[in-house]
């Protein structure tokens, strides 16, 4: 059994705000729909679920839409850039999602019980690996 | 399928292939080579909530633990990006991880002739999961000491598997690497399958 404190130096770069505060103590996504290849884009037209008690945003919540205001970006990218764990970066966009401020595409599913990918994906994965 | 035209925000589509194989096989080194960003990085805390409870007998049930991810990307179009994830070093962990694992394309195998045994436990991962993948011996500095027959022999490999040997650090090396993804992804596509 390691000690605790055994791996302390690596964790000289370790946010001082614990990543939960940020989520107001919640640790698990109110939706398991989210992956880490799902795409978070902006919503043009901000839905009208802006219902009177919902929690004010969070400077973290307005870094995801500054994020994703240009072009759809996964969810571990967006995890990434924020520097959070890929969990709370989850609850996050699960706030906005439940906001109306931005919309989830899920990734398409292969690779599992048979599925496989379509052709035209392949291909276009082919072609765009060619052009490298 | 429509790549045609219409707005990105709502077409695009991502897709994510695994890089894994062992401790210090290179699997970061050949994101960075084909990404077109630095590698990101982002971590996880793997908890019993999330590797389910079944997965985790013989473990502590508090058990919680923070893998890191490094991963990277390509852009084929406005509406088709690839995420690559070099899976994580630590793999008894990162192998209930099932966000990570479900839904990839398919896995590259990063071998290191040296210490091939690294990479065993990824091998039998994908083999177990019918996760398709191909096998690229990392060639450290361009010193090829073992032959592909000696390696495909040495991993038991699946003849169909294919196996490339490459220089991580490469360019070129990486995104023939994933080439023979693709294709191996495709030939398996239009194969005959038997019916189950």
């Amino acid at each position: 059994m390691r000690h605790w404190t055994e791996d302390l130096e690596d964790d000289a770069d370790e946010p001082l705000v614990r990543p939960y505060t940020i989520t107001g103590g919640r640790t698990t996504a109110g939706r398991d729909d989210l992956t880490l290849i799902t795409l978070i884009t902006v919503r043009a037209t901000p839905g009208t679920d802006t219902a009177a008690g919902r929690p004010a945003l969070q400077p973290e919540h307005r870094a995801v839409l500054r994020l994703c205001a240009r072009r759809p970006v996964a969810v571990a990218e967006i995890a990434a850039e924020l520097d959070l764990p890929v969990s709370v970066t989850k609850i996050l966009i699960g706030d906005l999602i439940d906001a109306g401020r931005v919309r989830a595409r899920p990734p398409l599913a292969f690779a599992h019980n048979g599925a496989h990918p379509d052709m035209t994906i392949l291909e276009a994965v082919r072609d765009g690996l060619r052009g490298l | 399928m429509g790549f045609a035209g219409s707005d990105p925000a709502q077409t695009a589509q991502a897709v994510k292939i695994l890089i894994a194989g062992g401790f210090g096989v290179g699997k970061t080194t050949l994101v960075g080579a084909v990404s077109e960003v630095a590698p990101l990085h982002t971590e996880e805390y793997l908890t019993r909530a999330s590797v389910g409870v079944d997965d985790l007998v013989g473990i502590d049930a508090k058990t919680t633990t923070t893998v890191a991810l490094d991963f990277g990307r390509i852009t084929v179009s406005d509406e088709l990006v690839v995420y690559l994830f070099g899976t994580p070093g630590q793999e008894r962990f990162w192998f209930m991880w099932n966000d990570l694992v479900l839904g990839a394309l398919g896995a590259v195998v990063l071998v290191d002739t040296r210490r091939l045994e690294v990479s065993f436990a990824s091998i039998d991962f994908f083999e177990s999961r019918g996760v398709p993948f191909v096998v690229a011996v990392n060639c450290f500095h361009n010193v090829r000491d073992r032959t592909p027959e000696e390696v495909r022999t040495a991993l038991d490999l699946d003849p169909q598997v294919p196996l490339v040997m490459c220089d991580a650090r490469e360019r070129t090396d990486g995104r023939d690497v994933l080439l023979t993804l693709i294709e191996h992804l495709m030939a398996r596509r239009s194969a005959p399958r038997p019916t189950v």
